[in-house]
């Protein structure tokens, strides 16, 4: 029996920020077999959690899309007494194009209008007899870019569109866009306010599956810091095992989630035969799976750093 | 070694835990500090690892003033501090050698050295057979032994047992005695806080007896 020596210690293999990370990521992974069913538990409530979130989203994107797609409707008319001669049409364009909002700008000349107006009355053309290409105006029909199809962006649109010289009578249909705009709007503000709610509450509900589970451990958490651990010795596989089970409950919920559209889509598609395409129908984008997933890594973290701080202080 | 000066200690107001303690532990000492149950000593204890901080007085341990460290300097002083805990502590779901790997890890040792070190330790106190075992399959002095396996395997300055004969048979306490004996010849200084007057009967070493909180024997001290 020799006396305590301090020469007695050897080297500290774990030393230097490679060999503690390294030491960390082993006992995480020990820890998760050690309990894996409070991990099994874990990853499940934050599977489900991001599920809910991620189906909302998968609603909310298709609504986005189909309201995309009404809003196609949004047109503004520019009137004139009489025919446009070539020269006229293409500075009138080249104007309109150059306004920023624009997307595409097409000239009616009359004998237009009178065929489509025809087409629009299939069945009853008497009613047209007499009916000459002079009654109808010369028009530009103009398509806005999406962003610039609410009704104060029209507004601002027609103002800089009466500018250009020759234009002076606008339409466009405004009460629609008006109704639009305020369904659109609202829409948009449930969809928040649903998707704000859901957030919160699988906040919640991960944050306090996570205290759940560090309060099973805390016998642990405190004898390592009776022991002599640093508190941030004591967290970091801790932090670790929370961004592990963040990381794999959110791919658990985006391989659910596109089982599930698939699925729908495969079934749906044998009753009324469509493609989702043409529908308006979409998955997810990526920056959407790409968010989803990083949320499900943020709130492992998060939920395991803030579930930490009230059991650290023994 | 250990310092108190004028301590006192409550956990409620106008119930004092303890009141008014001066004590003195040289380097290499071996101390009973008894005293009925509900005396103190248990607080003691728990003032010297800094799992306390005393209402008034000072906590000196190894040449640091422990009510004046910060929490960021709490681990470092637990470092040089070897505990057996009253209900041991042990983890149950993890394995002899991995509850005793615990102090060596937490001072960033290797994995091959943390293995040779438990294990001469565990062979030490007759353990190595259970080296693989879980706390639950263990009898309370195997359960006893392993607590202070963890607890002396870096060779701590300072040893500090709460009643670590609480429930065991003869032969048990013999051989946990014998331990403490051994450690402290190698140098660690040892408190041992029992109720047990037999324990201390049969083995002569400075004798600490509270009562009330405040120290009214010290067989150090000439009366
Ligand atoms: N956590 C606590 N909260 C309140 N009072 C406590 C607590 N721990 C101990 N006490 C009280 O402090 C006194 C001393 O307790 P303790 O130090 O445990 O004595 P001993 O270890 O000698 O049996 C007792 O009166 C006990 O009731
Ligand atoms: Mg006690």
């Amino acid at each position: 029996m020799s006396r305590n020596k301090p020469a007695k210690r050897p080297r500290l293999t774990n030393e230097g920020f490679l060999g503690r990370l390294n030491f960390f990521f082993a006992r995480a992974l020990i820890n998760i077999r050690q309990n894996i069913f409070i991990h099994l538990v874990t990853i499940g409530t934050i599977a489900i959690a991001l599920l809910i979130i991620s189906l909302f989203l998968l609603v909310y994107v298709n609504l986005e899309g189909a309201a995309d797609v009404w809003s196609n409707r949004v047109q503004v008319t520019a009137y004139f007494e009489r025919e446009l001669n070539q020269q006229e049409i293409t500075t009138l364009k080249t104007g309109i194009l150059a306004l920023s909002g624009t997307d595409k700008v097409a000239y009616v000349a009359r004998e237009e209008a009178v065929k489509r107006f025809r087409a629009r009355l299939k069945g009853q053309e008497s009613l047209l007899d007499g009916v000459t290409a002079d009654v109808l105006p010369a028009s530009i029909e103009i398509n806005l870019k999406s962003g610039s199809r609410s009704s104060e962006a029209i507004e601002a649109y027609v103002v800089r569109l009466k500018k250009i010289p020759g234009i002076s009578e606008v339409q466009y249909g405004e009460e629609w866009v008006k109704r639009f705009t305020a369904f659109m709007n609202f829409m948009r503000l449930v969809g928040a306010l649903l998707g704000g709610f859901l957030l919160l509450a699988v906040v919640f509900i991960v944050s306090n599956t996570i205290k759940l589970t560090i309060y099973a451990r805390k016998d642990e958490l405190e004898l390592l810091s009776l022991v002599g651990a640093t508190r941030f010795f004591i967290k970091a596989p801790f932090l670790i095992e929370g961004i592990f089970q963040g990381a794999l409950g959110a791919l658990l919920s985006l391989l659910v989630l596109t089982a599930c559209y698939f699925g729908f889509l495969h079934n749906a598609g044998n009753f009324v035969s469509f493609n989702p395409a043409s529908v308006g129908l979409s998955f997810l984008p990526v920056t959407h799976l790409a968010g989803v997933f990083f949320g499900g890594v943020c709130l492992g973290f998060l939920g395991s750093l803030t579930s930490l701080k009230r059991f650290i202080n023994v | 070694m250990v310092q108190l000066h004028n301590v006192f200690m409550s956990y409620q107001r106008d119930v004092a835990a303890l009141n008014g303690i001066n004590l003195t532990i040289p380097k290499g000492d071996f101390v009973f500090i008894t005293g009925v149950s509900g005396a103190g000593k248990s607080t003691l204890l728990k003032l010297l690892y800094g799992a306390l901080q005393p209402s008034r007085g000072q906590v000196v341990v190894d040449g640091q003033n422990v009510t004046r460290l910060s929490r960021a300097q709490i681990p470092y002083l637990r470092r040089n501090i070897g505990v057996v805990f009253q209900d041991f502590k042990l983890l149950p779901n993890r394995t002899v050698l991995e509850n005793v790997a615990i102090t060596l890890e937490v001072l960033g040792w290797g994995k091959k050295d943390i293995g040779k070190k438990v294990y001469h330790i565990l062979k030490q106190l007759g353990l190595e057979h259970k080296i693989n075992s879980t706390p639950l399959r263990l009898s309370g002095g195997e359960q006893q032994r392993v607590a202070l396996a963890r607890a002396l395997v870096n060779d701590p300055k300072i040893l500090l047992a709460d009643e670590p004969t609480g429930n065991l048979d003869e032969e048990n306490k013999e051989q946990i005695l014998a331990i403490f004996k051994e450690a402290n010849i190698r140098g660690t200084t040892v408190l041992v806080a029992t109720h047990d007057r037999r324990l201390t009967e049969n083995c002569h070493r400075r004798m600490v007896v509270l009562e009330k909180g405040q120290v009214v024997e010290d067989s150090d001290v000439p009366q």
